[in-house]
């Protein structure tokens, strides 16, 4: 028993069966083949999975795919541009903002929506905000000079 | 693996191909996990055809095994045969097209338990006793005798697990017509897996390809071969296709491999200078249900007694170590694995020492420090290098600045702590050290190879494998530097059987010993021979191992009323020897510490009295987050190794070994308490404060 489904992702209309217990992460993942998001935990905890909603920070795995039924995705692949790099994007590889690379696409998803969202960054508070993304590598200093960075630079 | 110069771009534009990423078409295995921890596994009835049991499985793969002096042979098979011994080991597999279809099979399999109430878990070791050794160096009983005053005490670390963000991870393909098996797998010892696989499944080296992918993360957990590697390759033969194992993250706090679980008791004897005379040590390690490979139930009791006092000189030294099964996981390396806790015991133990004899703990650590090297000590380590009282010296002035905060925040009623962690730390293992110990699973030599393209361009192929240290970058720095080419013309290849030389992999920081030796060594002589266009010059070594040092310092305050502790300045000065990639090294660093601190703060697992794994999400299983993690401050002080071509003597442990000293100190001196077992959670302090 599918549902069909309509999403905008990274710009482009896709329309899909799916299967109503088909996660957002795996719908991304599998369906789409879009892996740069991560899953890190499958249990809402890492942050990895971390896509944009409509503007919004939202974890992928905690979402059905059918949840986003008409409504706007974003994923890491769907920013920066062939031989374009964001400004945050360019910053987390000035400030050496990851190791690995796995927790990067969700930081880089997390640190998006808070640039858009206008809000004024300060070092005092952005780690409190950073709370929701995992990372085992870098000990997150890197990464709020980052994301303050790419802050500052708008 | 291929690392071009775009392979950090690739990173943040998602393109990083991990191994869930890789575009294979197999079939998605599951494993079905024992809920009890010690059962006698009756029957199992798998869902049509779609799956195989541990004897089946048993049928086309041999069982993971390490020998060795001191050490009990258990068989560990990749599923279990008739028992089962922990909480989530596998006992059957089942496969279907994709993961949720075969999380279904999962479901439906039933499997019939006897749970066993007491009695042995292997019978190779009746008394549960897997490892076990004694040492003793010096004049022991001298020691002793004349000592003016004898310390006792008992410290406990935490049982934890490393979690690295991607958990584990294996595709294994079958090509029937060559006989041939491909392997990709979320490794650090690529060729150490394919070595198992070959003798497990019966096949030749030559004909077992192991691939690694890019490794989101390892931190030691991927330096091990595990029954699920052996299992799904054996799978995939078996079915003749493609055949895919994710792990969650479930799977991985349950059963990949915990690391940890120590306690260790210490007897100092000091004269009444407050010199350090003798030690007695007695280490014991929970070390799970198996003996893990390559490492074994050995891993732990001897990295710790060997660490324990190791920046101090002593007159005699005593170790009685062992490695005691439980039902449990089993236990593996885990960043910095056993140093860990020889620092946290150590160096509380010296803070104690300094509170009794109302000394300041820095002078104490001043007095008792190792002055001249190279040298060996009581317990038998050749030191090769080091300034310990460069180290400790750098600490002063900061240390003394933070002692006037802590005296103004006492006034006002805060608790405010501070801590020292000092020691030294053994890196880059070689083949003849781990022969010495009567280990032979671990090949212990590093290699490299370097080519001269045709065009110019410079190819580097290695026996380690990155899990985000930042090797390609490290040697095209240095591969400019040797031979004075573009940054840009390196080449970079780890991670494949079939295209790089044989070594051990990346663990216990042989990168910066071995790694870097063979490489350097390759490069000068390309560099030699003028870069001649077809050029191949591979170099092999068998390292010796050296001893990096530290000395960090870190302020803790914990709020009076959740009583929760909070790192607020920290402070790494680091001899890794000569940095030959400064942002490498401190990325190590400061991650290391982040580490560090959730070992002591946070991060355990812990087992019901019945064998109930209590954490099994990332909710029950603290790690630090970014608030947690204040800025970290590093200094280099570098006393260059001898015995390394670059004088580099590796940084990928360090941060982690200071922080569980230093901050543990800090924990203990805010709260002025004993603090001598870990985590230092906000219950513990506060059962601590009112006995
Ligand atoms: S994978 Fe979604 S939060 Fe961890
Ligand atoms: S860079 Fe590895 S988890 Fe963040």
């Amino acid at each position: 028993m599918e549902q069909s489904l309509r999403v905008k992702v990274n710009g482009q209309a896709v329309k899909r069966e799916v299967p109503p217990r088909l996660t957002l992460a795996d719908f991304l993942r599998d369906r789409l083949r879009l892996t740069g998001t991560h899953l890190g935990c499958e249990h809402g905890v890492c942050g990895a999975c971390t896509v944009l909603l409509d503007g919004d920070a939202v974890r992928a795995c905690l979402l059905l795919a059918v949840q986003a039924d008409g409504r706007e995705v974003t994923t890491v692949e769907g920013m920066g541009e062939p031989g374009r790099l964001t400004p945050l994007q360019r910053a987390f590889l000035e400030h050496g903002a990851f190791q690995c690379g796995f927790c990067t696409p969700g930081f880089l998803a997390t640190g998006e929506a808070l640039l858009r969202s206008g809000r004024r960054l300060s070092r005092a508070e952005l780690p409190d905000l950073l709370a929701g993304n995992l990372c085992r590598c870098t000990g997150y200093g890197p990464i709020v000079d980052a994301i303050l960075e790419a802050a500052g630079s708008r | 693996m291929k690392a071009g110069s775009d392979a950090e771009e690739r990173l943040v534009r998602g393109q990083g191909d991990f191994l869930a990423d890789l575009d294979l078409d197999a079939l998605e295995a599951c494993f079905v996990r024992s809920p009890y921890p010690h059962a006698r596994v009756q029957s199992i009835s798998l869902p049509g055809g779609r799956g195989l049991t541990g004897a089946q499985l048993a049928r086309l793969a041999g069982p993971l095994r390490v020998d060795g002096p001191g050490l009990k042979a258990v068989p560990w098979w990749p599923l279990a045969v008739e028992k089962v011994r922990f909480v989530g080991e596998a006992v059957a597999v089942v496969w279907a097209e994709d993961r949720y279809l075969a999380e279904d099979l999962a479901d439906e399999t039933e499997v019939d338990y006897e749970p066993i109430p007491a009695g042995p878990l292997h019978e190779e070791a009746p008394d549960g006793v897997l490892y076990e050794s004694r040492r003793e160096g010096g004049d022991f009983e001298a020691a002793f005798g004349r000592a003016a005053r004898v310390l006792e005490r008992t410290f406990k670390t935490a049982r934890q697990t490393p979690i690295p963000l991607e958990a584990r991870g294996v595709v294994a393909r079958w090509d029937g017509a060559a006989g041939r098996l491909t392997v990709w797998t979320s490794t650090q010892v690529p060729n150490l897996v394919r070595t198992v696989l070959a003798s497990s499944l019966q096949l030749a080296e030559g004909d077992v390809r192991v691939i690694v992918p890019v490794v989101g993360g390892g931190f030691g957990l991927k330096a091990h071969v595990f029954p699920e590697e052996l299992a799904v390759a054996a799978l995939a033969r078996h079915l003749g296709r493609t055949v895919r194992w994710v792990e969650d993250r479930r799977e991985n706090l349950l059963a990949s491999a915990h690391a940890h679980e120590e306690t260790v008791r210490l007897r100092l004897a000091l004269d009444d200078q407050g010199r350090f005379l003798a030690v007695d040590a007695e280490v014991s390690c929970d070390v799970g249900a198996y003996s893990v490979f390559p490492f074994s139930a050995s891993l732990e009791p001897v990295t710790t007694g060997q660490t324990l006092f190791g920046p101090y000189a002593l007159e005699a030294f005593r170790l009685h170590a062992s490695g005691l099964a439980s039902s449990k996981c089993p236990a593996g390396a885990y960043r910095g694995v056993g140093m860990n806790a020889a620092a946290f015991a150590t160096e509380r133990m010296v803070d104690i020492a300094a509170r009794e004899l109302g000394l300041d703990p820095l002078e104490l650590r001043r007095r008792n420090a190792i002055r001249e090297f190279p040298t060996v000590t009581a317990a038998g380590r050749e030191l090769d290098s080091g300034d310990y009282l460069g180290l400790l010296g750098r600490l002063d002035a900061p240390y003394r600045e933070l002692r006037r905060q802590q005296a103004e925040a006492r006034r006002e009623g805060r608790l405010f702590g501070i801590g020292v962690g000092f020691f030294n730390e053994h890196s880059g293992t070689g083949a003849s050290e781990y022969q010495t110990r009567g280990i032979t699973t671990i090949p212990g030599v590093d290699s490299a190879r370097v080519r001269v393209g045709e065009d110019g361009t410079i190819e580097i192929a290695t026996g380690g494998a990155d899990a985000g240290q930042g090797h390609a970058e490290t040697y095209r720095l240095l591969a400019a530097r040797e031979l004075g080419v573009a940054a840009e013309k390196v080449v970079v290849f780890e991670g494949d059987t079939d295209a790089c030389p044989p070594g051990s992999g990346t663990f216990v920081s042989r990168g910066a010993v071995g790694g870097l030796t063979a490489l350097t060594e390759a490069l000068r002589e390309v560099a030699e021979k003028d870069l001649a266009p077809g050029l191949e010059v591979t170099r092999v070594v068998d390292p010796k191992q050296v001893f990096p040092s530290g000395a960090h310092l870190a302020a803790v305050e914990v709020d009076p009323l959740g009583l929760n502790p909070r790192v607020i300045r920290y402070l790494a000065v680091e001899d890794c020897g000569v940095v030959v990639n400064e942002r490498a090294a401190e990325a190590q660093v400061r991650g290391g510490v982040a580490m560090g601190m959730g070992g002591v703060l946070l991060e355990e697992i812990r087992y019901s009295e019945d064998g109930q794994p209590l954490a099994s999400t990332l909710l029950d299983y603290l790690v630090p987050l970014a608030p947690d993690v204040p800025e970290i401050e590093i200094e280099h002080q570098e006393s260059p190794s001898p015995l390394t071509a670059l004088g580099s003597k590796g940084v990928g442990e360090a941060g982690t070994i200071g922080a569980f000293a230093a901050v543990a100190n800090a924990v203990a001196d805010a709260v002025q308490a004993e603090l001598n077992e870990l985590p230092c959670s906000p219950d513990r302090i506060f059962h601590l404060r009112r006995s």
